[in-house]
């Protein structure tokens, strides 16, 4: 189960697949809770696919984002649609146009991101050049103190973005929530998850 | 600087010294595993651990390869695998030798990836190849061989280990016939694992093609003939000679007894452009790696300028040692003593079939048995009149005299 944004769509999700997930509704601290024949793991969401290719966890429900940030060697399974948000490239307002053209001059562009991978890959892709500056957190601050030119980051909204003055240059790729299990419980315990992804709704793919 | 002094006596990211007694246990290990490949005929070759970086072509090998120069500024690799260099020995020293190639291998591989992520940079293989043979009685031979070697190192199946099967052409060949424009991009997603994506190019692709979404999610034990008769429905083409292939094979491992052992899985395809038949890993309860992997490639010797069919697999032998069922240490007995007297009492209990070590000291008895307990040692002994007392290691244990050739019968039993 990851922490925040996307918990509480995690949760009615596994809920609605008829999981005992009320013991997760408590507002504590406690990162292990134990249900029926369930374990929950809790874990920020970049752990999540950690947990599920080392087998600790059979299933975990984890953005899209951090599967392409990290290509953990796990099945993905199912998109549950919840979450949806986007990867987006930013810049301050005042000075998006001078990023765009030296973006596009193929000049050297320092990014502060937390999805270092993605960010690369992105430039990789057009052909430009970035210097990218990996942040854990807070990365809308690094423009505007001048660590970076521009950020690689995840937005639902956009209200972070807009009230920090960074206006959305490109968007990178969508994202939305996925059902994923380590290789090993996907087969040696199919039935389980085979009952688990019929029970889960997911998106008009799925 | 003091902190970089003290690193570089450190071993280097990934790698570690092996103390007994896991050293000990992974040698047995091995010698057991390529005591059974010995048994189906399998001999044993050593390749370098260095080869020219241009035998090895994969780009995900190649990227994972620890990368030197020799004195001509030639790349070389580290060898992140066995089959390619057994593929390249095949074609250079065997090309006139009669087929198949029966061989094995017991060696460490190196991968500079996959450090951090729960892997080493240094891991042994154990693994077999038949070179230079199409019959999927090879196929099935290597499967059998695979599920009989996890059996005799005490593991069981299903309780312990599964061993899921594929068929990478089955899947292929109906992509090619039925949707031949999205079968690459429907394939590497596949191989990726990532069926949301299969699901999304399927959308995109006829209605009739229901077997691009299915397909990938045929999964089940192997003795439940469900599978297999959903399977049929899409078999025309090449996919129905990958399915009687698959059928074949199936056939050959029940006759054998090992079908409760299987799974199938269609969806198993491994890595992208690389099986062309059978592929198969193996699973155990409680790792969530593969212990073991393997399968028909039919293509990979053809690079070295040779046209043979290959079928083999690699067991990673630390992940096996990791879910194997906890073995007490050997038998061993300290005999403690700087006498003549004491050296030709080892020999004799030696040669009465007794491992010894002989610490030729005259230590303290608590002393003697603080050191015969850090080596494993259950059992520990003085020269005595008349033979020698003999005490086990374990607290509280007594020494009582015991005549030497009566020695055996208590260490060993």
């Amino acid at each position: 189960m990851p922490k925040g944004a996307i918990f509480d769509d995690a949760l009615s999700a596994l809920g609605g697949a008829g999981l005992p997930v009320e013991v997760l509704r408590e507002n504590g601290r406690r990162l292990f809770y134990q249900a029926e024949d369930t374990e929950f793991i809790v874990s920020r969401p970049s752990d999540v696919p950690v947990f599920v290719e080392h087998g600790a966890a059979d299933v975990g429900i984890v953005g899209k984002d951090v599967l392409e940030e990290q290509r953990p060697n796990v099945m993905e399974l199912r998109d549950l649609g919840t979450g949806a948000c986007r990867m987006i490239l930013a810049a301050p307002r005042e000075r998006a146009d001078e990023v765009q053209r030296a973006i596009s001059h193929a000049e050297v562009v320092r990014v502060a991101t937390k999805f270092p991978n993605t960010a690369r890959g992105y430039f990789a892709s057009l052909g430009r050049q970035a210097e990218i500056i990996e942040l854990h957190g807070s990365v809308e601050l690094a423009p505007l103190v001048g660590l970076s030119e521009c950020i690689v980051d995840l937005t639902a909204t956009g209200t972070t973005l807009h009230e920090n003055d960074l206006v959305i240059l490109d968007e990178i790729t969508r994202s939305t929530a996925r059902l994923i299990a380590n290789r090993g419980s996907y087969r040696l315990r199919h039935e389980e998850v085979a009952a688990l992804l019929d029970a889960i709704h997911g998106s008009p793919h799925g | 600087m003091q902190r970089g002094a003290t690193r570089k006596f450190s071993t280097t990211p990934g790698t570690r010294d092996i103390l007994p007694p896991e050293s000990t246990r992974l040698l047995d290990v091995q010698a057991k595993i390529l005591e059974r490949f010995r048994l189906h005929g399998f001999r044993e070759v050593i390749t370098p651990a260095l080869e020219y970086s241009e035998v090895i072509e994969e780009p995900r090998l190649r990227d994972a390869s620890f990368k030197l120069f020799d004195p001509d500024n030639q790349m070389l690799l580290l060898r992140p695998e066995m089959t390619t260099p057994i593929a390249r020995l095949v074609a250079q020293r065997l090309r006139n030798a009669p087929t198949p190639h029966k061989l094995s291998y017991g060696l460490p591989v190196y991968r500079r990836t996959g450090v951090g992520h729960g892997q080493s940079a240094e891991f042994h293989q154990v693994g077999v190849e038949v070179v230079g043979s199409t019959s999927l009685g090879e196929d099935a031979g290597a499967i059998a061989l695979l599920i009989e070697t996890l059996e005799s190192v005490g593991l069981r199946a299903p309780r312990d280990f599964v061993l899921v099967l594929g068929q990478s052409a089955f899947y292929e060949g109906y992509l090619r016939r039925i949707a031949p424009e999205a079968a690459s991009e429907l394939l590497v997603a596949l191989a990726a694992k990532d069926l949301v994506r299969v699901d999304e190019i399927s959308a995109g692709v006829a209605n009739e093609a229901s077997g691009v979404r299915e397909i990938p999610r045929l999964v089940g034990p192997a003795t439940d003939a469900s599978i297999l008769e959903r399977a049929a429905r899409y078999a025309e083409g090449e996919a129905a000679a990958a399915l009687e292939n698959l059928r074949g094979i199936l056939a050959h491992l029940n006759a054998g007894g090992h079908l409760p052992s299987v799974m199938l899985d269609l969806g198993l395809i491994g890595r992208h452009n690389y099986y062309t038949g059978a592929v198969y890993e193996v699973y155990a309860a409680g790792l969530g790696f593969t212990v073991a992997n393997g399968g028909r490639y039919d293509n990979l010797l053809r690079r070295f300028g040779e046209l043979l069919p290959a079928t083999g697999f690699a067991i990673s032998l630390e992940r096996l040692l990791s879910v194997l069922p906890h073995e007490g240490p050997a038998p061993l007995l300290v005999l403690v003593g700087s006498t003549v007297e004491a050296t030709r009492l080892a020999a004799e209990l030696r040669s009465s079939g007794v491992p010894v070590l002989h610490l030729a000291e005259d230590l303290t008895p608590e002393a003697a048995v603080g050191y015969a307990r850090s080596v494993d040692a259950s059992w520990i002994c003085y020269p005595a009149p008349e033979g020698l007392k003999l005490a086990p290691t374990e607290p509280g244990g007594e020494f009582e005299p015991i005549l030497a050739e009566k020695v055996a019968g208590m260490v060993l039993s």
